[in-house]
């Protein structure tokens, strides 16, 4: 309990701090609705419209995890190979790291037109963007393993496979996870930007048309509710990495088991 | 030393070379270069503006660019927006004016390809294939109320490469830009405008807000004075000044400029405009968008008409 709340506390009061100060400013200075809303305001907004920004949020949600699900799951496969390849590494590595170059909104409308509207180009779009971190953080994972350990492995004759599975991976697992936890913020990003050429409009409307069709009326408010809500996903989903890593570390790695 | 050059450096844009008396407005658009700002750049191109002592920028836009939140807040001095788009940011305290409609007629119009089943605005609405618009557009709200049913909706960015693609798509358009575009690329449309679908708001609108026409209320005049004699200019002899928007717009080629001109005439002129001048509007066109946003919850009230347009 007090361990919770040791690291919870400091980040809660921090949040309500900001948010006191912004209602105050907005009460006293009262800028005009489409310029600046309070928190109060943006609370409305979602209230009046909490079944369709839970359902935008869901939909975007999903769209996210199941991109970077993808991302995850492609950047450690592809990670492993460029470890295990000089000539793949020399290869494909500079063209992967490209993929962090592309401007997203430039590739969009093409993802739109390779897999049609909806979910999946949007899941595209999420996977791209968070295939790169994992890839990356996986590949100096696998690079960096201790060189002594690496000789024990061939005093014993281990297999290829042994390498992998029983060194590499385990040592790497921290650099993965640090990978991950880039992926899964930037996997909302690029599901929203997605969104905004891919996404369906109307009562399935998600998170990134709430936002262009909220803007287009002036309703900052409900704006800053969907972006609000965009950011709680990424959150969510930063959490539930995070939590993953630490069930995966905390026998022993030093980065889950200090405080 | 270093400090004489300083403020040197700080004061020379300030009084570079401008004639005194010259007055500066940026006037942002909504869209990318095309016919639909003919007049706009006709002024531009013959000096109009110039000769009412105004040097005018025109700050080119795209899709989703929030111009009426960019006026209200004072970005820019002037702006061009749907006339919904006016009244929305009314609602919501940003305080813009409307000082001249471009269209009479709303321009905006729903294009599927020649070989779509549908033959109708209504038949695309209730039809299964997936319609591209600009998310938030108010059409989509009265049609999908005045047809009882909503289609599949898909954003629509500006690029036309997906319509090309999908023979099943059907996409908002200006009835002078992209059927015309597509005409010309060998891609037969038909076009059903949203004005003959019962939604036909002024369109094109020019504003400011309350601001700069309580402070700055001549040049406005004369901008509206200038912008008047370039929409003649321009609807004269279009050719003439479409060269400088293709120069702008390289994505929408001269012919179809040429093309669209002759299309977008009818819609810039009325038996209003015919009796006041180009771009002069009237209080029932207001009233009558203001009560059908009402209608649609768009607006929680009915606008105040008297405020929200000026005939300079």
């Amino acid at each position: 309990m007090r361990r919770a709340l040791a690291t919870l506390g400091p980040p809660l009061a921090v949040v309500a701090a900001a948010l006191l100060a912004w209602q105050g400013a907005v009460s006293v200075l009262r800028p005009p609705e489409y310029l600046v809303p309070g928190p109060i305001a943006i609370t409305r907004a979602f209230l009046d419209d909490a079944g369709r920004l839970t359902s935008a949020m869901l939909r975007t949600g999903l769209a996210a995890a199941a991109g970077f699900a993808l991302a995850a799951l492609a950047g450690v496969t592809l990670g492993s190979l460029l470890a295990a390849s000089r000539f793949l590494r020399r290869g494909v590595y500079p063209l992967a790291s490209l993929l962090q170059m592309v401007p997203l909104v430039a590739l969009a409308p093409i993802l739109v037109i390779w897999f049609g509207y909806g979910g999946r180009a949007t899941v595209a779009s999420a996977a791209l963007v968070a295939l790169f971190p994992v890839l990356a953080n996986t590949l100096d994972g696998l690079r960096s393993v201790d060189p002594g350990l690496l000789e024990m492995f061939d005093l014993y004759r281990a297999s290829r496979s042994d390498r992998f599975w029983k060194l590499g991976l385990p040592w790497a697992t921290p650099a993965i996870v640090t990978g991950l936890r880039v992926a899964a913020g930037l996997a909302v990003i690029g599901a929203v930007v997605g969104e905004f050429v891919s996404g369906f409009a109307g009562e399935r409307a998600p998170l990134g048309i709430v936002i262009l069709a909220a803007l287009r009326e002036a309703r900052t408010d409900l704006v800053f509710a969907a972006v609000g809500l965009s950011a709680a996903v990424g959150f969510l989903l930063f959490g539930a990495v995070s939590a993953g890593g630490w069930l995966a570390l905390r026998r022993w790695h030093a980065s889950a088991s200090r405080p | 030393m270093r400090h004489l050059l300083l403020a040197a450096a700080l004061l020379l844009p300030a009084c570079q070379n401008r004639p005194a008396g010259v007055d500066r407005l940026r006037l942002q658009l909504d869209w990318v270069p095309e016919p639909e700002f003919g007049g706009i750049y006709a002024a531009l191109e013959r000096g109009f503006f110039r000769e009412e002592r105004l040097e005018v920028e025109v700050v080119k836009g795209g899709a989703g660019v929030a111009t009426p939140q960019l006026v209200a807040s004072g970005q820019v001095e002037l702006g061009v927006m749907a006339a919904e788009q006016l009244l929305a940011a009314r609602a919501r305290g940003g305080p813009l004016v409307a000082v001249f409609a471009a269209f009479q007629t709303n321009p905006l119009a729903v294009m599927v390809h020649a070989g779509h089943p549908a033959r109708s605005l209504e038949e695309v609405w209730r039809g299964t294939g997936p319609v591209a618009v600009e998310p938030g557009q108010s059409f989509v709200r009265f049609l999908s109320r005045r047809y009882g049913t909503t289609p599949r909706l898909v954003p629509y960015q500006g690029a036309l490469a997906t319509f090309q693609a999908d023979p099943g798509l059907a996409q908002q358009c200006f009835v002078s830009a992209e059927p015309v575009q597509m005409e010309l690329s060998g891609v037969p449309v038909r076009v059903f405008t949203v004005a003959e679908g019962g939604f036909d708001p002024y369109n094109g609108v020019v504003a400011t807000s309350e601001r700069v026409l309580s402070e700055r209320g001549d040049a406005v005049r004369r901008f509206v004075r200038a912008l008047r004699r370039g929409w003649e200019a321009y609807l004269a002899e279009p050719a003439a000044y479409n060269p400088a928007i293709a120069r702008l717009n390289p994505a929408m080629p001269l012919e179809a400029m040429n093309l669209a001109a002759t299309r977008l005439r009818p819609l810039v002129e009325s038996a209003a405009t015919r009796r006041s001048g180009l771009g002069a509007m009237e209080a029932r066109r207001w009233e009558e968008l203001s009560a059908q946003l009402v209608e649609l919850g768009v607006l929680s009230r009915p606008a105040d008409v008297g405020r929200l347009f000026v005939n300079p």
